[in-house]
């Protein structure tokens, strides 16, 4: 049976973990590796995680959910993870202090995945920090020729989550039945 | 500091990544509302130091050198003795935390804190001694991607809870009984359905969009008064402020307004200090979520008349759907819309919808600037494209059940 995938990528804190909980069928699993390359930083190993949810559909069909770890250090494997994705949620976080250089780097990052499939763009944080607002993140994505569903969003709501992945899907195939 | 002032204590969060910096946000917003609350360093009463990431050493000395006779918690997962200090252990509790702060801002705490810095600067008036503690175990953390500080962050934006509430979704069920009808329209005749057009100058919609570009263009707080309640709109900040429940405004929005002196609108300049509106935070909107939802209980399933119904429109970006109220097929029709124009029945047509789902979307988007219409003879000559079946449009469509199971 064919595995497909949904990608969550964005900056650290953005929501990515507490945001595949929201929609995943069962708790979000963390993958744990150790980088022992790391002792001459300041620790003798990390823990990097990445996680995992997934979606059960009829007839035993999954879709798993990946999360990009995201220290830099391990962008080598977002190629990877993006095989047999279906496309890219990316989420942002409105209270650092420059999202859009943030978007700029996680769309660039994944620019040839985007090209073959799709992304959508949830916004978190909103509440505490609500500039920029949605409206200048579609501004600085039409400066990159882009129009993809950007949304407000609350990682925990399962709702918002939800609505997000179904402008993504909607966005590859608008002849789905929608009722 | 008074102990016995019962206004809410202001804290500065001090040693916290950005995330740890938020959830202690939070964490006051809710577990220790209406006693303490964020703000910067400068406007703080009370310091809280996570002492788990940083030199606790000299963050306090920082501190005691900055502001002398501003109390100091300690959050750590190892127990601190420090003079002057009070310690709360990690992971915090709420009822740990309001002790802390309680014990922080009384007046005999106050006045430890007062010996303690006069001593400190009492020795031919150097700086205050590093701080004796025992030792403390440094964490490291890795660095995150793009590590930056928080921006500052707005505490009262969480207490307009109507701008962050999650969308509620309409199906072709619960349609007609959420947005009602308009007499006389038969949206399954095609001829009727073309001519479903309403004026949105007629409505209160037309006065409320008049209004926000007023105020928009004088750049200043404007308040719309009408035989209905006063609408208070702020350029600044895309907000409305509205003391009305949905019901209200969906009954007041369907009334036809024959003339301005008949309904007695009146925009009148409204001072920020002396608005008592801020008492009310749960009745501001963000101004997009507010004219949405006006424009769909204004159209109830009809077109705005300025919209030409034989020539294609087309969609700017994708609405902010997650804040919206979302009718039947929306997302469809901003998904096929935002590839290119089309004419509002085409849209029907492709999606095999009733063309009342698109007029009442159209009738939002367009109250948001969010529709345009073609121009260019090419866009009215080229016709749309069909609607390309993908290959795992089956998978996508369980993908979508299961999403809204």
């Amino acid at each position: 049976m064919s595995q497909f995938k949904i990608i969550f990528t964005g900056p650290v804190g953005a929501g990515k973990t507490t945001a595949i909980h929201s929609i995943s069928d069962v708790p979000p699993v963390k993958t744990d590796a150790v980088a022992s390359d790391m002792a001459k930083d300041r620790k003798a190993a990390t823990t990097v995680a990445m996680d995992y949810g997934v979606m059960n559909l009829a007839e035993g069909e999954k879709i798993h959910l990946y999360g990009t770890p995201g220290q830099e250090r391990f962008d080598f494997m977002w190629d990877i993870l993006t095989v047999g994705g279906i496309g890219l949620i990316l989420l942002l976080d409105n209270t650092r202090a420059d999202p859009f250089k943030d978007m700029r780097f996680f769309l660039d990052s994944f620019s040839h995945f985007i090209a073959d499939t799709n992304v959508a763009i949830g916004v978190t944080q909103m509440d505490l920090s609500s500039k920029p607002t949605i409206d200048d993140y579609h501004r600085q994505l039409l400066g990159m020729e882009m129009k993809p569903p950007v949304f407000a969003v609350d990682a925990r709501v399962k709702n918002d989550m939800s609505l997000l992945v179904q402008s993504l899907i909607f966005s590859l195939d608008p002849g789905l039945e929608d009722e | 500091m008074k102990s016995k002032n019962k206004s809410p204590i202001k804290v500065a969060l001090y040693g916290m990544d950005g995330r740890t910096y938020k959830t202690m946000v939070m964490f006051l917003q809710r577990s220790c509302k209406g006693i303490a609350f964020v703000v910067d360093e400068f406007d703080a009463e009370i310091d809280i130091i996570d002492a788990d990431f940083v030199d606790i050493h000299k963050v306090i000395n920082e501190r005691r050198s900055k502001t002398p006779n501003r109390p100091i918690i300690i959050l750590s997962l190892h127990k601190q003795s420090i003079t002057g200090v009070v310690y709360v252990k990690k992971p915090a509790e709420a009822v740990a935390l309001l002790a802390a702060l309680k014990e922080a801002s009384s007046p005999q705490f106050l006045k430890q804190i007062k010996n303690i810095t006069h001593s400190a600067v009492s020795d031919n008036g150097v700086k205050a001694k590093p701080v004796e503690t025992k030792p403390v175990e440094v964490k490291q953390v890795t660095k995150p991607i793009v590590t930056e500080a928080p921006k500052n962050i707005d505490t009262e934006e969480q207490k307009k809870v109507a701008k962050h509430k999650t969308a509620m979704r309409l199906n072709e069920g619960s349609f007609s009984t959420y947005i009602g009808h308009v007499e006389g329209i038969d949206f399954s005749v095609r001829e009727q359905a073309l001519k479903a057009s309403f004026n949105p100058k007629d409505y209160f919609m037309g006065y409320v969009l008049s209004a926000m570009a007023v105020a928009k263009n004088k750049s200043r707080i404007l308040q719309l008064n009408s035989s209905w309640k006063p609408l208070v709109i702020f350029p600044h900040s895309h907000e409305i402020w509205l003391d009305a429940d949905d019901k209200q405004l969906r009954a007041f929005a369907g009334l036809k307004i024959h003339s301005q002196s008949e309904s007695g609108m009146k925009l009148i300049p409204v001072d920020q200090n002396t608005l008592g509106v801020k008492t009310k935070m749960e009745n501001f909107y963000d101004k997009d979520v507010f004219l949405w939802k006006l424009a769909i209980w204004t159209s109830k399933g009809r077109y705005p008349n300025y919209i030409d119904i034989n020539r294609p429109v087309f969609l700017k970006q994708w609405p902010n759907f997650t804040r919206l109220l979302i009718t039947p097929h929306s997302l469809r029709i901003s998904a096929l819309l935002i590839e290119g124009p089309r004419t509002l029945i085409n849209i029907a047509d492709s999606l095999k919808i009733k063309p009342q789902y698109v007029f009442i979307f159209i009738s939002a988007a367009a109250a948001l600037d969010l529709v345009g219409q073609a121009e260019r003879e090419s866009d009215e000559i080229v016709a749309p494209p069909s609607i390309k079946k993908v290959k795992s449009s089956g998978l996508l469509g369980r993908v979508l059940g299961k999403l809204r199971s």
